[in-house]
């Protein structure tokens, strides 16, 4: 979700299989860089190895351009990987995340085969998709500062983790401002 | 280690055999999102007007309520797309890129034709699994071209054509107000009444009409001709909520001591 | 109950014309008319056929649950969650899933929740019905097998049910497992539901005949507060029952989340205490 200068991600922490809960404490985010953030729903294999797959990418993006890659230029990077499997995809939507030159927020959701959807407010993915859109098409607001968008995020995931069987059991929320990134670790429901 | 070493490009086939296991053991899989569309094309007297809703759709739920679906092909031909909201995305990317590389090559405007022959070869290649429906417009050296582009790789050549879900609302408007040589406004006029009928009579169309004008000299796009299903309000206070319990919070400066270059250069296209 | 089917009966099962017996063996079992069986020559294949593909959707609201029962020295304790689960969205999270047939009789409900409530509710009718009758309150051992009959006459037509029927009668405390299958069973301990596994590691490890009744709900509400922390189709309050000599009592209703941080918090204070080497 976006802010003024700044931008959320977030995501709950719960590994499952099925009904049953397996770890409470593997949050599907991933700092790319100083500035950008990568949130992988879905398959947890799938997840891991993409996102093995995409540190090397950008290991070596970086050696060859000596520069960090923009938000946008990485969800074009994302897309194409998906894509390139169209016929046999990974089990994953991914969100790209980040602040680009202008300190602007840059928020990207992608589903399995990699379909850009840009938004300018907010990207929803995962189980319990359908309900954290509304939530946030409720208590979205243009221009939040860096509080008032942890608030709305934080809230938001409860919101919906609570009515979801196969999401909760705590979350994180990283806040991604030009003065570095906030990392919170939110109290939630446990069943 | 297949990711680890270069590609030279095409589909791969990697996850097939596992992910047929996957859905045999039971797995559910994610839904692709659809574009669930109405598109449309139409032939006037100057060049050739394109339309387009802005409605993407995974199952039931509304994907994006403003995407753009008239994709870049060149600087004198665009492309709606429908179907499968990834494939119409990256096949037509990939053509524009062909073309792009074709034109720095030959130094000429891209045709019509040239494009529509490599997007219909591609589709058929994949035999309709690259599910894309196509409506191409574009003026060239031969004047104002409209084809369809159907998954399977058949094509049509009209001068009025729809696409997608809404297909058969958008047409009914064409088959009883489409007229040989119309102006420029009436051929906006009727695109945006057909991608109307399609927002209002097709549950997979809604949001806004897109709409680009592509004459001999040049190319307009006009992002939200209509904005007929915005928002219509928000609370305009926000809500407070009880403050959120945080259990560790920790907060990551940015590295100083490197200094990283955000500027991007130009990409080098002369042949110099 | 001979009918005339030749002109009800549908040509796929290929026996049009044909004059039959309607229904399972079991029809004579339980009371009539209670549910309408379609009229249909193998009614069992006829409904799960109809079905077929929503299982999920339409015939098994709050599947997912945590319920438990064990008999010890005062009495029995059943102690279940209370969430309503719809395939994966929680439909409701403070449902009653210990439903009350009479003041000695309690049911707990695991499966579908329209079945477990119609039944038992059905089963407290028969149960009033039997003491007017006999003028004396009904053995448990007799009322969970009204309940076992009512349901074999609908078996394999989808009833979806996992019930424990416990009370105190004549013989003291007694506790019995029902399901859609027809199984009866008597025991001293019982979990039901898909977080069952999870709240029976932990009853067996406390379990003792000897329990105080303050232990024994202990007991009941940490098995079932880590059947709904690992279970994600249990969830959302603790519910605890105790039967004792003179009917039951409820004896708390608490929330699972908070229960958990209290939990967490009482832990670390152990943790945190000097260790004490006997």
């Amino acid at each position: 979700m976006s802010g003024d200068g700044c931008v959320a991600i977030a995501s709950d922490t719960r590994l499952g299989q099925q009904y049953q809960t397996i770890a409470m404490d593997v949050p599907r985010m991933f700092k790319m860089h100083d500035r950008l953030f990568l949130g992988l729903t879905g398959l947890y294999t799938d997840t891991q190895t993409l996102y093995n797959l995409f540190k090397f990418k950008l290991s070596m993006y970086k050696m060859r351009e000596g520069r960090e890659i923009s938000p946008e230029t990485f969800a074009n990077l994302v897309s194409s990987t998906l894509y390139e499997k169209r016929f046999g995809p990974y089990f994953t939507e991914p969100i790209v995340v980040g602040l680009d030159k202008d300190n602007k927020p840059y928020l990207c959701g992608m589903d399995l085969l990699g379909a850009l959807a840009c938004e300018p407010d907010f990207v929803t993915l995962g189980t319990s998709t359908e309900m954290l859109l509304g939530a946030c098409e409720t208590f979205y607001r243009e221009n939040m500062n860096e509080d008032q968008l942890f608030e709305v995020v934080s809230q938001t995931l409860m919101m919906a983790t609570d009515r979801d069987c196969l999401s909760g059991w705590g979350g994180v929320v990283h806040i991604i401002s030009k003065e570095g990134i906030t990392t919170k670790t939110i109290k939630t429901r446990q069943d | 280690m297949e990711s680890m070493s270069e590609r030279s490009g095409g589909f791969s086939f990697d996850n097939v055999a596992r992910n047929h296991v996957l859905e045999e053991k039971g797995m559910k899989m994610p839904k692709a999102a659809k574009t669930g569309t109405t598109i449309v094309g139409v032939v006037y007297k100057d060049g050739v007007v394109l339309g387009a809703d802005t409605r993407a759709t995974s199952e039931t739920t509304v994907f994006e309520k403003y995407c753009e679906k008239i994709h870049y092909i060149a600087p004198n031909i665009y492309c709606c797309g429908a179907g499968t909201a990834a494939d119409t995305e990256h096949t037509t990317a990939m053509i524009a890129s062909k073309l792009e590389l074709h034109r720095l090559d030959t130094g000429r405007q891209s045709r019509v034709t040239t494009c529509l022959t490599m997007l219909k070869r591609h589709l058929f290649q994949y035999q309709g699994h690259v599910s894309a429906a196509l409506v191409l417009g574009g003026v060239d050296l031969h004047g104002p071209h409209l084809y369809t582009v159907y998954p399977h790789g058949s094509t049509d050549a009209l001068p009025f054509v729809t696409m997608g879900s809404g297909s058969l609302a958008a047409m009914a408007v064409f088959e009883s107000k489409y007229k040989d040589d119309m102006t420029l406004e009436e051929g906006k006029q009727i695109v945006y009444e057909a991608i109307s009928a399609g927002i209002y009579n097709d549950m997979g169309s809604g949001g806004n009409v897109n709409l680009c004008v592509i004459t001999k000299d040049k190319t307009e796009m006009l992002k939200g001709y209509a904005k007929e299903n915005m928002r219509p309000w928000r609370k305009s206070t926000p809500y407070t909520f009880p403050k959120t319990e945080v259990l560790t919070s920790k907060i990551d400066k940015p590295r100083t001591d490197i200094s990283v270059v955000v500027e991007s250069e130009k990409m080098e296209v002369s042949a110099s | 109950m001979n009918i005339d089917l030749s002109e009800a009966l549908d040509t796929k099962y290929g026996r049009s014309g044909l004059s039959c017996e309607v229904g399972p063996d079991a029809v004579e079992l339980g009371e009539e008319h209670v549910l309408t069986i379609p009229n249909v020559p193998r009614p069992d294949k006829f409904l799960s056929d109809s079905f077929k593909g929503q299982e999920a959707e339409v015939l098994k609201f709050a599947h997912g649950t945590t319920t438990l029962a064990f008999v010890f020295k005062h009495g029995i304790i059943a102690a279940v969650d209370s969430r309503a689960s719809m395939g994966v969205y929680i439909g409701s999270g403070t449902v009653k899933k210990i439903i009350e047939i009479n003041p000695f009789l309690l049911g707990t409900m695991a499966g579908g929740a329209a079945d477990c409530s119609f039944w038992e509710r059905d089963l407290g009718r028969q149960c009033r019905l039997f003491e007017l009758r006999n003028k004396e309150r009904i053995s448990v051992a007799a009322a969970s097998k009204l309940l076992v009959n009512s349901v074999s006459r609908f078996r394999g037509m989808g009833l979806s049910m996992g019930t424990m029927i416990m009370g105190w009668d004549k013989t003291g405390p007694a506790l019995f497992y029902v399901d859609n299958d027809g199984t009866r069973l008597k025991g001293n301990l019982f979990s039901v539901g898909s977080g069952s596994t999870f709240a029976m590691g932990v009853l067996d490890i406390g379990y003792k005949y000897d329990l105080s009744v303050e232990e024994a709900c202990e007991l009941g509400r940490r098995s079932i507060y880590h059947a709904t922390h690992r279970d994600g189709a249990s969830g959302g309050i603790i519910n605890i029952y105790h039967v004792g000599e003179d009917g039951w009592t409820k004896i708390s209703s608490e929330d699972s989340a908070q229960k958990h941080y209290q939990y967490k918090a009482e832990s670390t204070e152990q943790a945190s205490a000097p260790m004490v080497t006997s």
